[in-house]
């Protein structure tokens, strides 16, 4: 064993020693996504969402599927009135050893929609969360909420220990974080790898089958692929779509696409010039090859996107289309507007680049002038927040099935983000985002999101472009792990089979 | 003694110099648009939370007391906490600069040799075979994108013959050495050619130089007059922009520790500009600057010890 | 060797004016018919992801190239030349003054002043220059500095200043002619340099907005295409390897010349 050390200016003198790289019951996944906190409620980014449900349990489970089961909630009931869901807790552990109770439901399901949750919208219409007694919790709501079930499986109503949280405060979750779910923190280093291990009073008899995880970040997509090619990870996320033959091709490497509810789209801004006119979007939907732009991006491995919600969440509707590829109707759109020649910058983000090349060709093709405007993703939120863009190319996902918070996050205008900031805002849709919350009839609301997507499709309040699956590549090493539409890693199903 | 006092005195005028170069960072970094919170918190947080953290944060007080508070902590030996990791930059630092340090050490010893030798080479014989291949080879060395070579190295020697790793630090000295090797060689390649020039370059000026001449016309060895005059004065020029080059490595490892997943310092600034967590690239900019102060410092002192002139 | 440098640098003058002339298609244009193919007779180069011409784009990207290496290394150069010469020459408050800008420059990562810089104003090739021209000038004065402090103390300079010439005159026509040799052949090296750098801005994501034609973000952009079609980042990159010979045996050459006239 080899100790090194170094004297460091300014600082403590770091002491590495060497530790054991036994990889041999291991799962490492490379993830271009970043873990920043351990806190379940502090923050609704990929890479702490993917952590936060290896770390915490929730009520109910949800299966790669998308079906829910029972969780740390055996069985439930649900009043007559729909306003008050009960839950027998079964015996489990904090990953300290200690009990989990109804106190500490109630306390995680509270602060999950407390002023200090980053995403506390899924938790909008809940009154209180109470603890009946040892083994039962009650959540009561102020109005119906068709979707509460699943909400109780999203990534921030994990389950943390109340007694913990209260005494070290925030401090609770920066080291040994006191878990519920099938890992626990082993290391954590910020910036480069977050090191997990089986928790040993995981409720779950069995699971996980895996003695650790390592979460490993790497930002740039051909070192990750190089990795899995070498065998030093076993997961890449995110595999860039030229590289998809490639990785498949090689020996113990299979990409088998995952479903996902991501969904690739052109925001234009609806309060300022030229997007404002809904001609103008028609004639920049139309000028766009859809079909071609999916193949280009994705070498044809994504479905082109008709409608303004994702194609993997419920009541998601096949029938609507914006406006088809018609370059000449483009023209002649934006003739009758006046609207030649007209300049547009199309914002973006790094790598969006082949993206922003394929639109603005299009678009010049018709008689815009694009400018391909590139930020870094702090200026492109400054931007965007204060309505300082014409259009700009992103995606984004829901957590859930259901399309409940999908619609409030990019369609309702009153919700609390215009539409995705694009200050689209349409009465109508409005009003049926609440009632469709409320619903309990299944068609009724069905009825309503195919209506919402219907008219925001007509209107062309964001304009779809296509449906990716994830492309991640598995090494045939392991079983069982896909990352779910909610963005879960099935980890605690996993099992290493090869060596 | 007296070098014992330039030491000092040298140390001494650091502390202005590190004053100046926090200010500029906090200048550039509160000039930067961005809302660190947002980033942190993710595209669908929630705005009145986020108004709520960067009140407890005092993201939200005036530049100036902000600086003020910062510099307060800073004197008494704290870097600060992070505003992504809630974590202090100085633990954040003690886990990255090694890597970074390490990386660049690793990089000038496996430069030097090949740098002295090269030169010497083709300084001996200027426009002889050995020459011209080493400077066509070293100008390709040169014009080669780091990041495209580095990607083509990681995919052959890692991927494809798997020679060596080609991501992480491992963890013991070893596995380091082991690890970091792609890294240093893609490096190398650009540093080597520059170096190899310049010396080149100032060990023919030298050579041509008149006492040079005299010494060789009194018959003095060849091998002698190189190693005795030729050589010490013509490193000088060379070390000076050694430096520099240090500089350079430091700051732009970001390159190689992005293609070969390199948990280093380059990476940790990068991010932390990308997600405004000024605190950590205020504290990292502050340990290159002194790092970068060392070099330069070292430098000067073995310049001294070189070059008669200036110690006469 | 000079000439055959100079040759080549002439040369990619040549291509980038005439760049309408030689390209066989238009640089941005894209072509879903023809995505990803392999050279041919009809695509020299082949084409990228999404359809261009790489032929084209090479030699349109030439202007570019060019426009970033000489105009990056100018404002610098001029601006390090100057410190260092003063610094070197005067020596006493002057260097200490120098050396202290130097100090508070040096340490600065290169990259992390060019992304926070890019972050502040946009991205684009001016504020690389900007950026450039704030850090670029040490590599110079540091040359600068040290031939100088040399210089100084020699017999030519010392005779010029008791014959009564000033101090302007001398360090122009005694100490900069004399001085310029490391510092030419550094300026021809940073030519690559900055390019390179230019590239790797890109490579970060933080390079010239799409479409343009430029070498550094063609690798860039080709990189994950670096083993289904290779031809998207070779072709630039040979052209980054021309060129950078092109400016080194110029460098080369000139700091031979300049050995001769002493």
């Amino acid at each position: 064993m080899l100790k090194l050390s170094y004297i460091l200016p300014g600082a403590a003198a770091v002491v590495l020693s060497a530790g054991v790289a036994c990889a041999d019951n291991i799962v490492r996944i490379a993830s271009p996504y970043k873990v920043t906190s351990l806190d379940p409620i502090s923050a609704a980014a990929a890479g702490n969402i993917e952590a936060y449900g290896q770390l915490y349990t929730h009520l109910l489970r949800q299966n790669a599927d998308g079906s829910l089961e029972p969780g740390l909630a055996e069985s439930w009931t649900i009043s007559d009135d729909k306003l008050v869901y009960q839950f027998e807790l079964r015996d489990a552990k904090f990953s300290d050893g200690s009990t989990i109770t109804a106190e500490d439901v109630a306390f995680s399901l509270t602060r999950a929609g407390g002023e200090n949750s980053a995403y506390p919208a899924p938790f909008a219409s809940i009154s209180e969360v109470k603890a009946v007694d040892e083994d039962t919790v009650q959540i009561i709501l102020t109005k119906p909420s068709a979707p509460l079930l699943a909400y109780t499986a999203i990534f921030n109503a994990g389950i943390v220990s109340k007694d913990d949280v209260e005494a070290r405060g925030e401090d609770a979750f920066d080291a040994n974080a006191v878990t519920s779910g099938p890992f626990t923190v082993q290391d954590w280093k910020p910036n480069d790898r977050l090191t997990l291990k089986a928790n040993p009073h995981y409720w779950r008899e069995g699971y996980p089958k895996i003695a650790g995880v390592d979460l490993i970040e790497v930002t740039d997509n051909n070192a990750r692929s190089t990795m899995m090619l070498a065998g030093e990870i076993d997961v890449s996320r995110d595999v860039p779509w030229p590289q998809v033959d490639e990785l498949n091709a090689a020996d113990n490497i299979s990409i088998p696409l995952d479903e996902s509810t991501v969904i690739v789209i052109l925001l234009p801004n609806h309060t300022a010039a030229p997007f404002d006119n809904l001609n103008i979007r028609k004639a920049a939907a139309m000028a766009l090859n859809r079909e071609a732009v999916a193949k280009v991006a994705t070498q044809g491995r994504a479905q082109v996107a008709n409608s303004t919600l994702p194609n993997a969440l419920s009541y998601y509707a096949e029938d609507v289309q914006p406006p088809a590829y018609d370059p000449d109707g483009a023209r002649a759109l934006l003739e009758a507007e006046d609207a030649v020649g007209t300049e547009i910058e199309l914002l973006i983000v790094p790598g969006r680049q082949e993206l922003a090349t394929l639109y603005k060709a299009q678009w010049d093709a018709v008689g815009f002038n694009t400018i391909v405007e590139v930020v870094d993703g702090g200026l492109w939120w400054d931007r965007v927040l204060g309505g300082e863009y014409q259009v700009t190319a992103t995606w984004w996902y829901n957590e859930t099935e259901d399309p409940d918070l999908a619609v409030r996050w990019a369609l309702c205008g009153t919700c609390g983000n215009r539409s995705y900031y694009t200050n689209y805002n349409n009465e109508r849709i409005n009003e049926l985002t609440d009632a469709a919350l409320h619903e309990q009839d299944e068609e009724k609301r069905a009825a309503m999101y195919h209506e919402i997507q219907r008219i925001s499709v007509d209107e062309l309040a964001q304009i779809p472009i296509y449906y990716p699956p994830h492309p991640n590549a598995y090494s045939s090493r392991i079983s069982g792990l896909t990352l779910t539409p909610s963005l879960q890693w099935t980890l605690e199903e996993t099992e290493i089979v090869g060596d | 003694m007296s070098t014992l006092k330039y030491i000092c005195w040298r140390l001494l005028m650091a502390l202005p110099v590190l004053l100046g170069v926090s200010v500029v960072t906090f200048v550039l970094m509160a000039a930067t648009p961005g809302d660190p919170i947002r980033l942190l918190a993710g595209a669908r947080a929630d705005a009145d939370m986020i108004a709520l953290v960067r009140e407890r944060y005092g993201l939200d007080e005036p530049i100036l007391k902000q600086y003020f508070i910062y510099l307060k902590n800073l004197v008494q030996g704290d870097l600060g906490n992070s505003l992504r990791y809630r974590q202090p930059v100085a633990d954040l630092i003690a886990r990255h600069y090694p890597v970074t340090l390490f990386l660049v050490i690793y990089t000038v010893v496996l430069t030097l040799p090949p740098v002295v030798f090269l030169s010497v080479l083709s300084a001996r014989k200027p426009n002889g075979v050995a020459d011209q291949v080493i400077r066509v080879i070293g100008v390709l060395g040169l014009a080669v994108p780091v990041f495209w070579l580095a990607l083509l190295f990681a995919r052959f020697f890692g991927a494809q013959l798997g020679w060596f790793p080609v991501s992480g630090y491992g963890e013991t000295f070893s596995e380091h050495m082991w690890h970091l090797f792609l890294p240093a060689l893609s490096t190398m390649i650009w540093v080597v050619p520059i170096l190899v020039r310049n010396l080149r370059a100032a060990l023919l000026d030298e050579m041509n130089r008149d006492y040079v001449q005299a010494g060789l016309s009194k018959g003095l060895g060849r091998k002698q007059v190189f190693r005795t005059h030729v050589f010490p004065n013509s490193v000088l020029p060379t070390l000076n922009l050694f430096a520099v080059i240090v500089a350079y490595l430091l700051g732009g490892s970001v390159i190689v520790e992005t293609v070969y997943a390199v948990p280093g310092m380059g990476n940790l600034m990068v991010d932390s500009i990308l997600a405004r967590d000024y605190f950590v690239v205020q504290g990292a900019t502050l340990v290159f600057a002194l790092t970068t102060m060392l070099v330069m410092l070292a430098v000067d002192l073995l310049s001294t010890v070189i070059d008669p002139r200036i110690t006469a | 060797m000079f000439l055959c440098g100079l040759t080549l640098v002439v040369l990619w003058g040549i291509v980038a004016l005439a760049a309408p002339l030689l390209a066989t298609s238009d640089p941005i244009a894209i072509n879903f018919e023809a995505i990803l193919a392999p050279p041919s007779s009809e695509h020299w180069f082949g084409t990228d992801n999404v359809g261009r011409d790489i032929y084209s784009r090479v030699i349109y990207g030439t202007r570019l190239a060019l426009y970033i290496g000489l105009l990056g290394v100018i404002s610098p150069m001029v601006i390090g030349m100057t410190i260092g010469l003063l610094a070197g020459y005067f020596g006493g408050w002057v260097e200490m003054l120098a050396m202290r800008l130097l100090d508070i420059t040096v340490p600065f990562p290169f990259f992390v002043l060019v992304l926070a810089i890019v972050a502040v104003l946009g991205p684009g090739i001016e504020n690389y220059f900007i950026a450039l021209a704030m850090v670029g000038w040490v590599g110079y004065a540091r040359l600068a500095r040290a031939e100088a402090i040399v210089l100084r103390s020699q017999e030519f300079v010392l005779a010029a200043r008791t014959m009564g010439f000033s101090h302007g005159y001398i360090l122009l026509r005694h100490v900069l002619p004399n001085a310029l040799s490391p510092v030419v052949v550094y300026m021809m090296t940073d030519v690559t340099l900055v390019i390179l750098f230019g590239a790797a801005l890109g490579f970060l994501g933080m390079g010239v907005a799409p479409p343009t034609p430029e070498w550094g973000i063609m690798i860039a952009e080709g990189q994950i295409y670096v083993s289904t079609a290779w031809w998207i980042s070779f072709f630039p990159g040979l052209a980054m390897i021309l060129l950078g010979i092109g400016f080194a045996l110029i460098g080369d050459g000139l700091a031979r010349m300049l050995r001769i006239e002493r």
